[in-house]
């Protein structure tokens, strides 16, 4: 039980007879679990077990018998498809992490009210509708080609809406705020000191940002990093909605699979993959932080 | 400021505006277009036609409200969870808490597909299929982590000593809670609550795969018209569930915790 004592004025020994203080500590962690239990029953039941039950399907034929078969199913048919999710998923990481550096540096040596609130504008607009609005906007004669041809002079564009190009347009669109908002954050959190004595010392602004802000700043640009990979890797909405018709981010494939197919097994085998892509990602990341703490205590 | 700086400035503004508001505006202009044929930049013929249908047909109404009822009844459930959730978390000595804590975010934070999958293709067993509590349920687990970890941290920040002060005085555990810890959380309670409220609006895998095809929510429905090139519903209900998101974004904005909004926009 934590005694106050950091509280000015407060006497620690006036605590001592408080009812429920003479409670004993494992009591009290029986009294906290109950009040969690039925939280993480919910959990439980409706996220563990689907998780498991997953796993188990890409590994078992409509009978219940151990197979490969999904998985075979999977390399013959989608392995082409896997590899054009990690590109589009890393294109979108890159082009996120650089846009949300910039936006973040602007911002933290400059104060601009305007940009400050209108990067955040699609945070909590839903992905589906960001589909949407982009399929519209990036049609062959969306909103921005009607632009395009008129400024530039042509009679017609190619639409990005249905390539790859605009899915990644759709996804950076979408995730720049969310990481721009974690590594903003960092940069505002860093001391001024470091920053003035280096331009005293005659660094430019650019080779601060380089050498000191973002070496300083690194665990948080990875969370950004991280989680910009997991939601782009993860969605299904826009791929669905922006992206072309072949090849298919795997997400696609899986609701292809159960909708068009009932095929549970290889959709289950393609979520299995997904989850081992993110689950290799969180390991390198777990290690990266290791590191960096084990790094800071020498 | 020189001529200079202000022409860059103004071509700088111009630019974010483009760039964040561009992709809204052909949303707005379709929901109000009785007609727009290429090569016209904006619509032939302006009109409300659609925004009536969307209000007085029975499909789109009822998509809507089911929405709605949807969002508040897993706000509620969310709450009722969390709640006692939160108070443990925040109160008492829990073995693991930090594991456990993340286990909450685990729905948001780890490929969600397969698991609505699954859990789609367990509750047409057991007849929660094509049903608004099966999504009630979906949404009531996955949005946990909102409420969970922003009651929890609301908690956290309230003084214990307000609270030994009411035991001391007489009060009972249960009273205390009710009369003195509660209402000093209720921000944080709104907070999540709305946090939950917009994600369950904006959610879609789980509505389409636990609810099809029996019953539409907003967002299923806007995906049904978007790709039937049945722009003019869809972008109207679009901007419906627009307009919350930015209401909600302006007046939570210290609650903006990155780790929250990952989950937003499904």
């Amino acid at each position: 039980m934590g005694i106050p004592s950091y509280l000015p004025g407060w006497d620690p020994h006036l605590l001592g007879n408080i009812r429920g203080d003479s409670m004993d500590e494992r009591e009290k962690s029986t009294v906290g679990f109950l009040l969690i239990l039925p939280a993480l029953t919910i959990l439980a039941v409706l996220y563990i077990y689907p998780l498991v039950r997953s796993i188990a399907v890409s590994f078992t034929t409509d009978e219940g018998v151990l197979t490969f078969a999904n998985y075979k199913k999977v390399f013959d048919l989608y392995l082409k498809d896997i590899l054009y999710t990690l590109f589009i998923t890393a294109i979108t990481v890159g082009i996120t992490f650089v846009i949300s550096i910039i936006i973040s540096s602007y911002l933290r040596f400059k104060e601009w009210k305007f940009l400050d609130y209108m990067y955040r504008l699609p945070l909590f607009i839903p992905f589906l509708i960001v589909g949407h609005a982009m399929r519209i906007f990036l049609a062959p004669h969306g909103t921005l080609n009607s632009l395009l041809t008129r400024l530039l002079g042509m009679k017609e564009l190619p639409g990005l809406s249905g390539s790859w190009v605009g899915l990644v347009i759709t996804f950076v669109w979408v995730m720049t705020p969310f990481s721009t908002l974690i590594i903003l954050g960092a940069f505002r959190a860093l001391d001024d000191s470091y920053i003035e004595a280096a331009i005293n010392l005659g660094s430019s602004k650019w080779k601060v940002i380089k050498d000191i802000m973002i070496p300083l700043t690194r665990p948080s640009i990875m969370v950004a990093l991280v989680l910009t990979f997991v939601r782009t890797i993860s969605s299904l909405t826009i791929p669905l909605m922006v992206g072309p018709n072949k090849p298919n981010m795997i997400t696609v494939d899986m609701m292809f699979r159960v909708n068009y197919f009932r095929d549970w097994g290889v959709a289950n085998a393609l979520g299995v993959i997904s989850y081992l892509i993110v689950l290799g990602l969180a390991v390198y990341y777990l290690k990266f932080m290791m590191a960096e703490r084990g790094g800071l205590k020498a | 400021m020189n001529p200079w700086r202000v022409t860059l400035r103004v071509i700088a503004i111009l630019l974010i505006l483009f760039i964040l508001i561009g992709p809204l505006v052909g949303v707005v202009l379709w929901s109000f277009a009785e007609r727009w044929y290429w090569p016209s930049p904006i619509p032939q013929d302006f009109g409300l036609r659609f925004w009536k249908q969307v209000f007085s047909q029975g499909r789109v109404l009822d998509s809507i409200l089911l929405s709605l009822t949807i969002a508040i009844i897993t706000v509620g459930f969310s709450l009722a969870l969390a709640i006692p959730a939160a108070y443990g978390f925040a109160r008492y000595r829990i073995p693991l808490e930090r594991i456990l804590l993340v286990l909450f975010l685990m729905p948001q934070a780890f490929p969600q597909l397969p698991i609505f999958i699954n859990l789609a293709s367990t509750f047409s067993k057991i007849g929660l299929g094509g049903n608004m509590w099966g999504i009630i349920l979906a949404h009531t687990m996955a949005s946990l982590v909102f409420s969970v970890w922003i009651v929890t941290a609301t908690f956290k920040a309230i003084p214990v000593e307000l609270e030994q002060v009411a035991r001391n005085l007489g009060a009972s555990r249960f009273r205390t809670f009710l009369t003195i810890t509660l209402p000093l959380a209720v921000p944080g309670l709104i907070a999540s609550s709305i946090f939950v409220f917009l994600w369950s609006m904006g959610e879609f895998t789980a509505a389409f795969f636990i609810g099809a095809p029996f019953i539409q929510t907003a967002t299923v429905l806007m995906y049904t018209a978007s790709m039937g090139y049945n722009l003019q519903i869809a972008s109207a209900i679009a901007i419906l569930l627009i307009i919350p998101s930015i209401i909600f974004m302006v007046i939570i904005e210290r609650y903006l915790k990155a780790e929250y909004i990952a989950g937003l926009g499904g």
